[in-house]
């Protein structure tokens, strides 16, 4: 019963607070958004000043190919400029992400098969940038001086054909998992541990430290209440980032029931961790300093918006104990391939223990007293 | 078997001594008062025999048991009421007291009929279901008295129950108590600086100054240990140089005791017998060492002049506040006051 009635004062305490609600479901959402807009789209209209000394076929030619680019893909705009100087200082002033430079006898040099050269002035500080423009430039560079492309395959050269396994998730479908995981993230922040700091902050804590409520009572109550709150938080975003994204789900009952265990075990690790390491905080202003910065090193290491295999050694080795990276992956497993228990064992094993061994140190290090 | 028994009780943080070799029993069904400043230590008092904080030596027995080997018989047995209002202002009165039940396992029935009851008897039944945030600090205090009784405890404990309250929600209070104490069979113990609230609530009091106990009795006891039936309030002008020693020379004067007053002002209370006849003889003393009089007024002994009488000042004196460095001003750090 005294577990029950902390549980019941955090949950009535909650539901009188509808922008606490409100924003732990929109924040997500609107990060997912944001994030989804903000990485690994496609890079458009990107200037390119065309500077065109030579004038002949070839040349020519370049252009025409330049220009299909800009009106088929979008992937550059051409600006023709006749002073290379002007070219150059275009490109360090910003205007231009890059700068073309045809010399005056390229089109001899190519019918000669002399090494002909066109210089490419980049803006090299923006590496995303300039690796889009490499990448169209020698498109537009192949078969330059070929006037005829075969259309059969040649059959003595290997091919390669991809299979894909699973139906096509878009980029920000992709980040969905990643959304939910913020959620629960948010969840904690505002539930659990904070509502101890609050209670601390004004005072209240004396009223229950008084009662015969054990700290197994105070800390089961608030992660209950707090995995409660948070779970349902987490399926909404889930719910709406599916809908927002279009998701194409793989799994039917079992696949939601395995998903909303991953959502109840995170959100148990990490209310747990929130005791644990706001187990003497009196502030709020401290949990909102904590959280921003606990936030950052969770969620980007958690390979929920980039992949893991793409971090350094030392960043990879501390993915090994985040948390988030096991709910990410099983999230990921159960939503996109319709994974079964089996496959996300492995992760369902690390966030029980993970949750365990928190719950024991939350509780260890509680203070009873004032 | 006493309800509270206290020896030898120490509590140090750091250097400083909060409480200094405290001792004193209470009897079962006792109003017992802890008197004293801001800083005297009487929360510090409180929050060790209601299991808060630790005591750094001695022993507390509360109910029978020691605060610090069986905490949580203890705290069954006894109700608190803070200094700080610690209800929930996102919860209904109601909920509050009925959360609070919950916590002592108090079944169902009974709780819900011990709730409608305590609700009518501090005045609350028609705002049961409004938010604790729109009560006032007077309604907001008999609430938290009602959930100190939420189940039935031997000893309440209630630190400074009237601060902050204006004069007729300390009257409401002090009549429930009084009428609690009558009904209920409870033991009860007290800190306040309100000396009239000592003198109203309590059968003992204890006063307390730098964390020891200075005397205990009765008040009638009390005030008449100090010299003197009536005392006289006298107000100097700034920069007058009493010489007390022709003023002490009367028969009727007992004590002088002097205080400084912001400004420079001196205020000498006299403790004599038969003021209403001192009063012309030592205007006339005065004026003879040449001092003039800015206000002169004749009582009768209360506490604060028991006060004064041991410590050689008045209770209005208040400690500062400490801070919290790393979060910043403004955040009080509480280590009991």
């Amino acid at each position: 019963m005294r577990v029950l009635a902390f549980v019941e004062r955090d949950l009535r305490k909650f539901s009188r607070n509808p922008l606490a609600i409100l924003s732990s479901v929109l924040l997500p959402l609107v990060y997912l958004l944001i994030i989804g807009n903000s990485f690994q789209g496609t890079l458009k209209r990107l200037p390119l000043g065309l500077v065109d000394q030579d004038r002949g076929p070839y040349a020519e030619r370049m252009l025409n190919r330049l220009r299909s680019i800009e009106t088929g893909p979008g992937t550059i705009e051409v600006i023709p400029i006749s002073d290379p100087v002007a070219a150059e200082a275009g490109v360090r002033a910003g205007r231009l992400k890059g700068a073309l430079m045809i010399p005056p006898h390229f089109s001899k040099d190519v019918s000669r098969g002399t090494a002909p050269q066109v210089g490419l002035i980049l803006d090299n500080t923006d590496t995303v940038s300039s690796a889009t423009l490499q990448q169209a430039l020698s498109e537009a560079f192949a078969y330059l001086k070929i006037d005829a492309i075969p259309v059969r395959p040649d059959v003595r050269t290997p091919q390669l054909y991809s299979v894909e396994l699973y139906r096509k998730i878009d980029y920000d479908a992709s980040l969905v998992p990643g959304a939910v995981v913020m959620a629960i993230f948010m969840g904690t922040m505002i539930t659990g541990a904070f509502n101890l700091v609050m209670d601390r902050f004004l005072g209240i804590h004396e009223s229950y430290l008084s009662t015969p409520l054990t700290k197994s009572d105070i800390i089961l109550g608030i992660l209950i209440s707090g995995v409660f709150v948070t779970t349902l938080v987490a399926l909404v975003v889930l719910g709406a980032g599916i809908w927002l994204t279009q998701l194409p789900v793989a799994g039917g009952l079992s696949s939601f029931l395995a998903v909303t265990l991953v959502i109840i075990l995170t959100a148990m690790g990490l209310l747990s961790m929130m005791c644990v390491l706001l187990a003497r905080v009196d502030h709020p202003r401290i949990v909102g300093l904590f959280g921003g910065f606990l936030n950052v090193i969770f969620y980007f290491p958690s390979g929920a918006v980039y992949p893991v295999e793409s971090f350094p050694a030392w960043l990879r080795a501390f993915t090994k104990i985040n948390p988030e990276t096991y709910a990410v992956h099983a999230l990921k497993s159960i939503l996109f391939k319709g994974a079964e228990w089996r496959a996300v064992q492995g992760d369902l094993l690390f966030l029980l223990g993970f949750a365990l061994v928190m719950l024991f140190v939350s509780t260890w290090t509680f203070k009873r007293r004032l | 078997m006493d309800a509270i028994s206290v020896k030898n009780l120490v509590k140090r943080y750091g250097a400083l001594s909060a409480l200094d070799h405290i001792e004193f029993q209470v009897s079962p069904g006792e109003c017992f008062g802890s008197l004293g400043p801001n800083g005297a230590g009487k929360t510090t008092l409180i929050r060790i025999l209601t299991g808060l904080i630790e005591p750094t030596e001695g022993e507390a027995l509360v109910a029978g048991h020691d605060v610090l080997k069986r905490p949580d018989e203890v705290r069954r047995a006894i109700g608190v009421v803070s200094q700080a209002m610690t209800t929930d202002l996102d919860l209904s009165g109601y909920e509050n007291l009925d959360i609070y039940g919950k916590y002592y396992q108090v079944p169902e029935k009974e709780r819900k009929k011990r709730i409608a009851d305590l609700l009518n008897r501090v005045g609350l039944t028609a705002r049961a279901d409004d938010l604790v945030a729109t009560y006032s600090g007077g309604m907001r205090r008999r609430l938290e008295i009602a959930r100190g009784l939420i189940h039935q405890p031997k000893i309440l404990f209630l630190d400074e129950p009237t601060i902050g309250l204006d004069p007729q929600s300390r009257r409401v209070v002090w009549d429930l108590l009084k009428e609690f104490r009558q009904n209920e069979t409870l033991t009860v113990f007290l800190t306040t600086h309100y000396m009239d609230e000592a003198d109203f609530l309590c059968d003992r009091i204890a006063i307390i100054d730098a964390g020891k106990i200075l005397v205990m009795d009765t008040p009638e006891n009390l005030k008449k240990k100090i010299p003197g039936s009536d005392i006289l309030k006298i107000e100097l002008d700034a920069g007058s140089d009493v010489a007390a020693g022709p003023i002490e020379a009367f028969s009727f004067v007992h004590k002088i005791v002097q205080e400084k007053q912001d400004g420079g002002a001196a205020l000498l209370h006299i403790y004599v017998d038969q003021g209403a006849q001192a009063i012309p003889i030592l205007i006339e003393a005065f004026q003879k060492q040449g001092l003039k009089i800015k206000s002169i007024s004749l009582k009768q002994q209360t506490l604060e002049d028991v006060f004064i009488h041991y410590t050689g000042r008045s209770i209005r004196l208040e400690e500062g506040q400490k801070v919290n460095y790393f979060v910043g001003a403004g955040v009080p750090r509480r280590w009991g006051s």
